[in-house]
């Protein structure tokens, strides 16, 4: 059987290149298609690549409690009235936990920076305790950390994002220097190493971190974020998100029954909210991808049909002389299917060109190789399927009547 | 056992409430290098019985041996192994396919073969290509080649995988005369080269080439007596 692929490949190509500009026009619909199909799954996975890079910062193993969830549709008025989160719970936390590996508090608000004539505005002044490296992904590029007794007696030192140190300092080295946050001056100590940005929203780099005690002593008042970050083992965080809802609820004095009046923050919910949104755009869009391969199909299956009857006389001198029904059934399915694979391959070569000037341009997407594998195969099949009919057809043909149909 | 037996051969359609008898109880059997023609008016179930000689069809009934194999109750694909082992057809039209040279078209029958390498089908087919006088025409296609020339590529695709019988259908018909006896002495030296040969005509000429004529008529055999040439 295998000589005859390479005969029916062979009756193909010739039957293809005496019908060039039909085959070219019947194989662009599947170019199009695939580029759709190609180009659609390869977004998906740059997106699912962004928004994994972008949830390492948050840590898999983080809880965060807070007083405001991230998601949900709670009530907005109930959450307002919540009490904020006392940050001193951290201590009693990692003393009752039995899973908390570290336990740090996290205070934020914006704040105007300024050395010299630079200045940048709408900075993200965190404020947090000694341990915040612990249970995030901060790293000290240049200078140090603040120590225990800074936090502790409230000195005015502060680290830099990346971004903040390039515009503050343009050239030359900021460890040391003083600048200006609001009316009350800090002394550099550190340069955060670059972080990137959240689903290329917004830039982890244009944060600055001082000690908390420092940031309780200048800026009063209730506003700002809060949050008392929990680190736990990775695999056991819903468990030690049970026990945590436990410890704080002690802690809120909150009697059986009564609501929780705090949110524990996971990544998790960023994931969840994410799947569902990537499941109704990438599904949508798949839906939409694919009908525009099943139109190309339905062209493929449209030329076989003309193909078939046009050629009935050949299929009856080819059954004369001894094609058996499988032998003329398989040509013209191979016919099909070289049609959609090169029309599969070109598209291909197009997307992957495509997703190359996206990834230079826009965000990072590449081609992979499950996608290439995707694209060939289901060109192939779609000649399969829409060459089925028509082949069949073909290959039932009584060769008397065909070696008579004029 | 002769070469093909047939025996109360039977093919019968149905048209609407009418029943037609295409073949009424043909009984025949035709030997090993023998030159057979088969003649009728049309309507007397000349074609049918070539079609069924050709194991294009199946007959409603009856018995039928090729070369000692029992064809009458075949189905589709073991009638075109049948075809392509036992038989070789010449059309009255030619039926070379139009996109492939003499080569391709004489190699037809053996890439079907599905038994024989490249290398000797090509060899086997410019063997045949040289019997019919045309060695020099291997890879031209059919629009660059005279009728004649192209009845002869035919007559070689039917030579080429050495069939039991070479079947005939109106060789002459779409040839002018000189062509058509240029042919007919083809198949005459086939004949003498030891090929059973079966020529379906209307021509009494034509058949006149053959050692012994059927005569068909309203699906029954009329006359089966040896021709001229026959008695000789």
């Amino acid at each position: 059987m295998k000589s005859f692929f390479w005969e029916n490949l062979r009756i193909a190509l010739t039957e293809l290149w005496s019908h060039k500009t039909r085959s070219i026009l019947t194989g662009t619909g599947i170019v199009i298609g695939i580029i759709a199909v190609s180009l659609m799954s390869t977004l998906i996975n740059g997106v699912d690549g962004l928004f994994e890079d972008s949830m390492k910062f948050l840590g898999r193993g983080n809880l965060y409690v807070e007083k405001w969830p991230w998601f949900g549709d709670d009530d907005w008025w109930t959450l307002r009235n919540r009490p904020q989160i006392e940050l001193d719970m951290a201590d009693e936390i990692k003393e009752r936990s039995e899973y908390a590996l570290a336990v740090a508090a996290d205070r934020m608000r914006t704040a105007n920076l300024s050395y010299k004539e630079l200045s940048a505005e709408n900075i993200y002044i965190h404020g947090v305790t000694t341990n915040y490296p612990e249970v995030s992904t901060v790293d000290v590029e240049f200078g140090r950390f603040f120590t225990e007794s800074e936090d502790r007696t409230g000195s005015q030192v502060v680290l830099l994002g990346s971004e903040v140190a390039k515009t503050l300092f343009p050239q030359g080295n900021p460890v040391d220097k003083m600048i200006f946050a609001g009316s009350k001056r800090f002394r550099v100590i550190g340069v955060l190493a670059e972080m990137g940005s959240f689903m290329g929203a917004f830039s982890n780099d244009t944060q600055v971190i001082i000690p908390l005690a420092t940031f309780n002593k200048i800026f009063h008042g209730p506003w700002g974020r809060r949050s008392i970050i929990v680190k736990v083992p990775e695999h056991l965080i819903e468990d030690a998100k049970e026990e945590l809802r436990g410890v704080l609820r002690v802690l809120r004095g909150l009697k059986p029954g009564e609501e929780d009046n705090f949110a524990i923050n996971q990544q998790n919910a960023f994931r969840q909210s994410y799947q569902g949104i990537k499941l109704a755009i990438g599904g949508t869009g798949m839906i939409i991808t694919a009908l525009s391969l099943l139109v190309g199909g339905i062209g493929i299956a449209n030329i076989m049909f003309v193909s078939v009857k046009e050629r009935t006389r050949e299929i009856g001198v080819r059954k004369a002389l001894g094609a058996t029904r499988s032998q003329i059934q398989g040509q013209f399915l191979i016919e099909a299917m070289l049609i959609t694979a090169s029309g599969g391959l070109v598209g291909l070569i197009i997307s992957t060109l495509i997703s190359m000037a996206i990834s230079k341009f826009i965000f990072p997407a590449s081609m992979s190789f499950g996608v290439a594998f995707m694209a060939i195969a289901l060109s192939a099949g779609v000649g399969l399927f829409a060459g089925l009919a028509p082949a069949r057809k073909g290959a039932k043909l009584d060769p008397i009547d065909a070696l008579r149909y004029e | 056992m002769s070469l093909i037996q047939v025996k109360d051969l039977y093919k019968i359609y149905q048209m609407g409430n009418s029943e037609v008898r295409a073949l009424d109880g043909v009984s025949l059997s035709i030997e090993q290098n023998e030159y057979v023609s088969i003649m009728g008016p049309s309507g007397s179930g000349k074609s049918t019985l070539m079609n069924l000689l050709g194991c294009l069809d199946t007959p409603t009934s009856g018995e039928f041996f090729m070369d000692g194999i029992d064809v009458a109750t075949m189905d589709d694909d073991a009638l075109a192994h049948i075809r392509n082992k036992k038989i070789g057809f010449v059309f009255q039209t030619f039926n070379l396919l139009p996109k492939s040279t003499s080569l391709r078209n004489v190699e037809l029958p053996l890439i079907y073969n599905g038994e024989i390498k490249a290398a000797d089908r090509r060899e086997m087919a410019i063997g045949a290509l040289t019997r019919v006088n045309l060695a020099d025409r291997v890879s031209h296609k059919p629009n660059e080649l005279s009728g004649g020339q192209r009845q002869r590529v035919a007559v070689a695709r039917a030579l080429v995988n050495n069939p039991a019988i070479i079947l005939a259908d109106e060789p002459t018909g779409n040839l002018d005369s000189k062509t058509g006896e240029e042919i007919m002495a083809l198949f005459d030296e086939l004949h003498k080269q030891g090929n059973t040969i079966i020529l379906v005509t209307h021509e009494e000429h034509i058949a006149a080439h053959a050692s012994r004529v059927v005569r068909l008529l309203d699906g029954k055999i009329a006359v089966d007596e040896p021709t001229q040439r026959g008695e000789k």
